[in-house]
């Protein structure tokens, strides 16, 4: 592009733009070759699996999806618009502590579920106390694989709606109650006709947010015993070493989250015009509720609360103290030493490479950087089983076109995993740079060239300044995300290397829940903290 | 002898809304100030911007102290260049504080030997209460002296401006300009000021460049400007005076319907006969209660020193007259307007 218009495009530009585009194109370049690898599966073997599985996992996928967008929605918006618009006890603790069930994988609430109400489980010994077994063993709920998955994705993905929503409803201009209450609505009709509708595009984005994890989940679908596509995918290759099928099915799995993954954008987009951005914007005075409606606002954001944070946690410290004896302290020290290591060397690698782009697309202008910087975001819509499939495929490819063998280097080793721990979070760390980015106005950059600095000086006493906080906030999202991983953790580590979310995972697939109560409440106390951490230091708003 | 600046045959385009076609002009010695004046939207900054190596050109040749700097295959770096620019909109970098942001630029190596002081700037841009505070306390005015005297301070061989006073009090506004052209002058720094008030590219710039549609529409001196004008749209850009039909009559007279014989000087030739258009400028006409020849006054406006009346000539034509505001009675609306005869117009601009 840039090339032939300009003959003086210097050293510095070509090789930051060579160096961005490389970095760009090797995030992307897994992802194609599981698109690639579809092209060559012949008709017959799709016809075939067409037929018997693949009408399941897109029953059982979809049927999950349905029910989890269904029930966020309600949780999430109802939350943010109480936090948001009314006054009632603790609710400046709820806008924060609602976003701890971030802290959960879903995975360890549907172990904390089934091990809760499981015959002789928790539930069981509560209602011993009080009532005779035959009477128990009536009301004991019997959570069938279905509800259990759902209801654990539900409530540990709903904050994405929240935290999207309530944004949305700091950001308009004007009182919407007191506007709707003077043209006569009613608080209903003001709830449904106003405040909904102009927090639409934040919903949906919150939903395809929603939407794109329920598909990628691998962790609580498996352990529930539920064939879905990203089940399909782990037990076609680990099981049966079934490539093809594995690829098929992550082609199909992608298919499905792009759509999504363009919803999200097109809804982002069309945010901006639903944004006031007017200077006129003050500060909303709540409406102090009183009565009944006080004690139930407060009883809903606490039973949300309650329910998604604190009683998987309580169950984990529960069974963590009942069995002490199921972990040794050596080796909780050594995966918290391999946490430690996989957190610090995938962060600082994502962080460098997402910032490196960031400022050859922003320096150079360059449309064909732009476009590829852009299409490597997509990495955080696609599942991790997909991201590891297409790692293995990826290697495979290169060593059977070029006659090497570096896929032995990448697969089963600390390289591989985190290579993939690039793809799918590279775009955490991509977007908080950007997001900061963009605030910083164009001619701060131009001031500085014609004050006689050179690219590379711009990047280090004036972008990197600026951005050096945000780091340490892109640094924490990643941690939380790579702290609950499973998926690609558990296909690409190498040998023996156990962190918390595979060790938790082995146990209760192996049916004993108790035994993954401690690296579980590692996983929660660790995410926790690191939320509490981004909370206190970054997402504190005056309001 | 050459020029210090020039820019030859020009397009200058940031995107297709902005796209100024074969502009020339020049800055012929070291030291002067041009002012490149036009409305807006017309595309003022993206010329700035492109002499300072932030946006290329593919047509035409930009030259700076004999080298060429910008031209279709030729493209010096904007940090290379020895070009400052002030922008209009803050551009103060936000993680340093005002006094870091001045001395950040004077480091630069120059091979011009100038002695802006920094504490001179400061005090001339009245930014000493300023200097600890970082650019998200400060004003938008503010910001721009204080990037203005950034500029200044990294020892530019060539100064662009954009504005550089828009958002300051009209109060300081003039205390500053003078300060500012002083100081200009003093060091001779040669400079580009873009400005959509005329009166302020007047007052800088030994010439002036005046955009409009698309062209550069003339390039002169501000005298010339303002009395010459090449084109009705120059004269329109004003917006001070009005236009007549009339009939060239002789070398030295013409003829209105209403207000008879005018004479003057004619500043373009036209053959005895020709309809032509006739700009009044509100000096143009003299006020007198004795006079026959009077006009219904339609508006007034009071600008302080003077009064300017609008008179109904014709139910399309109106014309302003100035009055100074001392004038010894005052006249009010709807009231009858006498205007001296015969009329004399020094230069009888006609297009």
């Amino acid at each position: 592009m840039f090339a032939k218009k300009h003959k003086s495009f210097n050293f510095i530009d070509r090789s930051v733009y060579v160096f961005s585009l490389i970095i760009s194109l090797l995030i992307i370049a897994p992802i194609f070759g599981v698109i690639l690898g579809n092209i060559s599966v012949d008709n017959e073997y799709f016809k075939f699996f067409s037929q018997t599985e693949l009408v399941r996992y897109t029953k059982n996928s979809l049927f999950i999806l349905i029910s989890v967008l269904f029930i966020t929605f309600f949780l999430g918006t109802f939350s943010a618009y109480l936090v948001s618009f009314y006054e009632f006890p603790f609710v400046n603790f709820f806008k924060y502590s609602l976003l701890l069930s971030f802290a959960i994988p879903p995975y360890i609430f549907g172990y904390t579920l089934s091990g809760f109400f499981e015959n002789y489980g928790t539930f069981y010994s509560i209602l011993n106390y009080f009532l005779d077994e035959k009477i128990i063993n009536s009301i004991l709920p019997n959570l069938g694989p279905f509800l259990g998955s759902i209801i654990s994705l539900s409530l540990t993905l709903f904050g994405y709606v929240f935290i999207l929503t309530r944004s949305s409803f700091l950001n308009q201009s004007k009182n919407l109650i007191e506007v709707g209450k003077n043209l006569g609505f009613t608080t209903f009709d003001i709830f449904f006709k106003i405040i909904l509708p102009s927090a639409r595009p934040a919903i949906f984005i919150g939903l395809s947010l929603v939407g794109m994890e329920t598909l990628a989940d691998f962790g609580t679908v498996s352990f529930f015993g539920l064939s879905t596509f990203t089940t399909g995918i782990y037990n076609s290759w680990f099981i049966f070493d079934d490539l093809k099928t594995a690829n098929v099915l992550s082609f199909l799995l992608l298919f499905f989250i792009l759509t999504l993954f363009v919803l999200e954008s097109f809804f982002r987009k069309n945010m901006k015009f639903h944004n006031s951005t007017s200077s006129l914007k003050r500060k909303n005075e709540k409406i102090n509720l009183k009565g009944t409606k006080r004690i139930l606002a407060f009883l809903f954001c606490f039973t949300i609360f309650f329910i998604s944070f604190l009683f998987p946690l309580f169950q984990m410290l529960f069974w963590s103290f009942t069995f002490p004896n199921s972990f040794d302290f050596l080796e909780i020290i050594s995966i918290n030493f391999n946490s430690m290591k996989l957190i610090f060397f995938a962060s600082t690698v994502i962080i460098f490479l997402s910032f490196f782009v960031n400022f050859g697309t922003r320096v150079l202008k360059s449309n064909v950087l732009s476009f590829f910087s852009n299409l490597s975001i997509a990495g955080y819509a696609i599942p991790g089983i997909v991201i590891s499939v297409a790692i293995i495929t990826f290697f495979s490819l290169i060593d059977n076109l070029l006659h090497l063998s570096i896929k032995s280097y990448f697969i089963g080793s600390l390289a591989g995993l985190i290579f993939g721990y690039v793809i799918r979070f590279y775009s955490i760390s991509f977007n908080t740079i950007k997001t900061v980015y963009l605030k910083i106005n164009k001619t701060i950059d131009d001031s500085a060239l014609l004050l006689g600095f050179d690219k590379l000086k711009i990047l280090k006493k004036i972008h990197f300044p600026l951005l050096k906080s945000h780091f340490v906030f892109a640094f924490i999202l990643i941690s939380i995300e790579i702290i609950k991983e499973l998926p690609i953790t558990l296909i690409l580590r190498p040998f023996n290397f156990e962190t918390f979310s595979t060790k938790a995972f082995n146990m209760a697939s192996n049916d004993l829940i108790e035994a993954a109560a401690v690296p579980s409440l590692f996983i929660i106390l660790w995410s926790s903290l690191l939320i509490i951490l981004s909370i206190k230091f970054f997402l504190i708003d005056k309001k | 002898m050459k020029n210090f600046f020039d820019v030859k045959n020009v397009t200058f385009s940031s995107s297709s809304d902005h796209k100024l076609i074969d502009v020339t002009f020049n800055i012929k010695n070291p030291g002067d100030i041009v002012s490149i004046l036009g409305p807006s939207g017309v595309g003022k900054t993206t010329i700035l911007r492109t002499i300072a190596g932030l946006e290329k050109i593919y047509k035409g040749e930009i030259w700076l102290n004999n080298s060429l700097i910008s031209s279709k295959d030729f493209f010096i770096e904007p940090e290379k260049r020895g070009i400052a620019l002030s922008f209009q909109d803050n551009s103060l970098f936000p993680h340093l504080n005002v006094y870091q942001n001045l001395i950040i630029g004077e480091k630069r190596k120059s091979k011009i030997k100038r002695k802006i002081k920094l504490d001179e700037c400061i005090e001339l841009f009245q930014l000493e209460s300023l200097l600890k505070k970082f650019p998200h306390e400060i004003s938008a005015g503010e910001a721009q002296r204080a990037s203005l005297v950034r500029s200044l301070l990294s020892n530019p061989s060539l100064l662009l401006l954009d504005e550089p006073f828009s958002n300051v009090d009209i109060g300081l506004k003039e205390k500053l300009q003078v300060n500012l052209k002083n100081l200009l002058k003093e060091n001779k720094i040669s400079t580009i000021i873009v400005t959509h008030n005329y009166e302020e590219a007047f007052y800088f710039g030994g010439k002036c460049c005046l955009f409009s549609k698309n062209k550069l529409i003339q390039f002169d001196n501000p005298y010339n400007i303002y009395h010459f004008p090449a084109s009705q749209d120059v004269a329109n850009f004003f917006n001070k005076g009005a236009f007549l039909n009339a009939k060239v009559i002789s070398d030295n007279e013409l003829e209105h319907n209403i207000l008879g014989v005018i004479k003057g000087k004619f500043v373009r030739k036209f053959k005895k006969g020709d309809i032509v258009k006739l700009l009044v400028q509100p000096e143009d006409l003299i006020h007198s209660d004795k006079s026959n020849l009077k006009f219904k006054i339609i508006d007034k406006r009071f600008l302080g020193t003077n009064f300017i009346y609008f008179l109904k000539v014709s139910a399309k034509e109106i014309l302003p007259v100035l009055v100074h505001s001392h004038h010894i009675h005052q006249h009010t609306i709807n009231e009858y307007f006498g205007v001296k005869t015969p009329i004399i117009i020094k230069h009888l601009v006609c297009f």
